[in-house]
């Protein structure tokens, strides 16, 4: 294999196959996305009202080599300049993700470049540094998906700390759930953020769990809204959205700006799918304007599933610890890796 | 990338073809690499069921023992199924990416074809069965024809009923090979007499000896027309669709 310098003209070609998005993108220098490409799967599970694993991986593998392709022809350069494969490893659907690992280290056995495993979970933190470089660590961010609701403290690239997590439900979770029940639709958080554009967030006070220190629950407030539907069956679906939205967003909100505080982050960035969530946005961006940090909200393509955020990662990660074997399988289960607190 | 495909390497006569076999249809994992015709390397590994770690390591190997370096490959051969669905996709998106990366063609061949072909001097029907878990099977039946064998009975996914009703309806001498049969041999044999050959597992060697006389004719396709065989659809979309048949 040649041998390889990270460095500003290190060329990345990233891809993603978790879950429901195949993705591929070319990345220069970590953080110039040249190309970035999604075939989204979204039709293909919404009748199911959620993923459906086979359904995903079967799509991967038609998708996988035209999204490639589509992402090379679009970043106009010749795949000669590719220096390096970076592929998400884990965590995901572990049949999904096997089809973008195989053919990950087929190029990179192909064009004789080196292959890095990327963990997902750490991409995600990635998106907000990779459209805006200039940010500071350390960092607070509030990463928010179907899969995840953790606040991570960015200490330095490959430095981080769990500081609070769901310990029932991920927020993506409950978005959808409660838009399967009121009859919103799949994927439930693009959804719920239309219908309560209509609703009055202030309608139905719904409890705001507040487990101890930075963790957070979402079951309860799930069980809440089915019981009030149930019990007022005539209320409108718009202010029950509002009212749902506003008491996920609040909570979130209230627990970034105090992992912020604590850890004197300089700022609290965004990621995950949730992220995409406009009262999330604008609620968010307010509390740290009132801190006086910064406050980083990564572009909607790149808060959801991107192969960019795994290319950008996936330098990173070339450059501090070099390629990753090719007998690494794909890690369904694989965790984000943490600093001994 | 996506262009016409260049003229197969080695295809003029001057130098020998060179073909990469890949197979990952059923617990076993192999690759095979062929040159002009003859197999200069395989590497097969039938237990663990780690396809995804052992493949691309398998290629690595394969190639550095034969000396033989990727980008003089002519054609990647693949074992399109049915198998287990998550091992063939290793193997597809494996072979189709290498084939795309190295602008080559490629083959593909059914795993029912690729335990047939061993059995080309029996003298019988052979019928590969491959187990196809949930308590069904896959299976083919083939004729032997000078230098080779000949599919009569295409690809069908069944109970081990099925294909005892199948089996009987043609009342024909027969050769079952697989691990669908040896898993399910007793049960068969309750319905239908019959001889099996115990242990075979699709291989990557028959593959790239298919391979290679196809190539010969220059039937070969673009990566992307490669399509997995998998005869049963998703398992979702199975009950969503009794769910909506149901009055």
């Amino acid at each position: 294999m040649r041998e390889l310098t990270v460095g500003p003209d290190t060329v990345v070609l990233g891809i993603e196959t978790s879950c429901d998005e195949t993705a591929a993108a070319i990345v220069m220098g970590g953080t110039d996305i040249v190309s970035s490409v999604v075939s989204s799967q979204i039709d293909l599970h919404a009748e199911f009202g959620g993923v459906v694993p086979e359904i995903a991986s079967r799509a991967h593998l038609e998708m996988l080599n035209p999204v490639v392709a589509r992402a090379i022809v679009e970043a106009g350069v010749d795949e000669s300049r590719i220096d390096a494969i970076a592929c998400t490893i884990g965590p995901g659907l572990i049949g999904a993700l096997l089809v973008g690992v195989s053919g990950a280290k087929a190029y990179s056995l192909a064009w004789d470049v080196p292959f890095v495993g990327v963990n997902h979970l750490e991409a995600h933190l990635y998106s907000a540094l990779l459209e805006d470089p200039s940010l500071e660590l350390p960092l607070v961010v509030l990463l928010v998906s179907g899969g995840h609701t953790m606040l991570v403290e960015m200490r330095d690239h490959g430095a981080y700390r769990l500081l609070g997590q769901t310990i029932d439900d991920a927020a993506g979770e409950a978005f959808d759930k409660v838009a399967r029940f009121l009859g919103l639709g799949y994927p439930g958080g693009p959804a719920i953020d239309a219908v309560a554009l209509h609703g009055d967030p202030e309608a139905i006070r719904f409890p705001r769990a507040v487990p101890e220190g930075l963790d957070f629950s979402f079951s309860g407030l799930k069980t809440a809204v089915v019981n009030y539907v149930r019990a007022h069956p005539d209320v409108s679906s718009a202010d029950v959205a509002a009212s749902f939205q506003a008491a996920v967003v609040d909570v979130l909100v209230t627990k970034a700006r105090r992992a912020a505080r604590e850890i004197g982050a300089t700022g609290i960035a965004l990621g995950g799918g949730v992220a995409a969530n406009s009262l999330l946005r604008e609620e968010l961006l307010g509390a740290c304007a009132e801190d006086g940090i910064r406050g980083f909200l990564p572009s909607r393509a790149m808060c959801t599933d991107n192969a960019a955020m795994i290319a950008s990662c996936g330098w990173y990660r070339l450059r501090s610890d070099g390629a990753t074997p090719l007998d690494v399988g794909a890690l369904p289960n694989l965790r984000l890796p943490l600093l001994a607190s | 990338m996506g262009g016409a495909l260049g003229a197969p390497r080695g295809g003029d006569g001057g130098v020998a073809m060179l073909i990469l076999g890949i197979e990952t249809a059923t617990d076993q994992v192999g690759v095979a690499l062929s040159a002009g015709g003859a197999v200069v390397a395989s590497f097969e590994v039938a237990r663990g069921r780690r396809h995804a770690e052992t493949l691309a390591p398998a290629i690595e190997f394969v190639c550095r023992q034969a000396e033989v370096r990727l980008d003089e490959l002519a054609v990647v051969a693949v074992d399109v199924g049915p198998g287990l669905f998550t091992g063939m996709r290793v193997g597809l998106a494996t072979a189709t990416s290498l084939a795309q990366a190295l602008r080559i063609p490629m083959i593909g061949r059914s795993s029912l074809d690729l335990l047939a072909f061993p059995c080309r001097h029996a003298d019988r029907v052979v019928v590969p069965v491959i187990d196809a878990r949930k308590g069904e099977v896959f299976w083919a039946m083939y004729r032997q024809v000078p230098g080779g064998v000949q599919r009569v009975v295409e690809p069908t996914v069944g109970s081990v009923d099925d294909l005892v009703a199948d089996l009987l309806a043609r009342s024909e001498e027969v050769l079952l090979v697989g691990d669908g049969a040896d898993r399910y041999l007793e049960e068969i044999q309750q319905g239908y007499r019959c001889e099996s050959i115990d242990g075979a597992r699709p291989s990557a060697v028959p593959l790239v000896q298919l391979a290679h006389a196809q190539a010969l004719r220059e039937d070969w396709v673009n990566p992307r027309e490669i399509e997995p065989i998998y005869l049963r659809p998703p398992d979702a979309q199975i009950s969503w669709v009794t769910r909506r048949e149901r009055p």
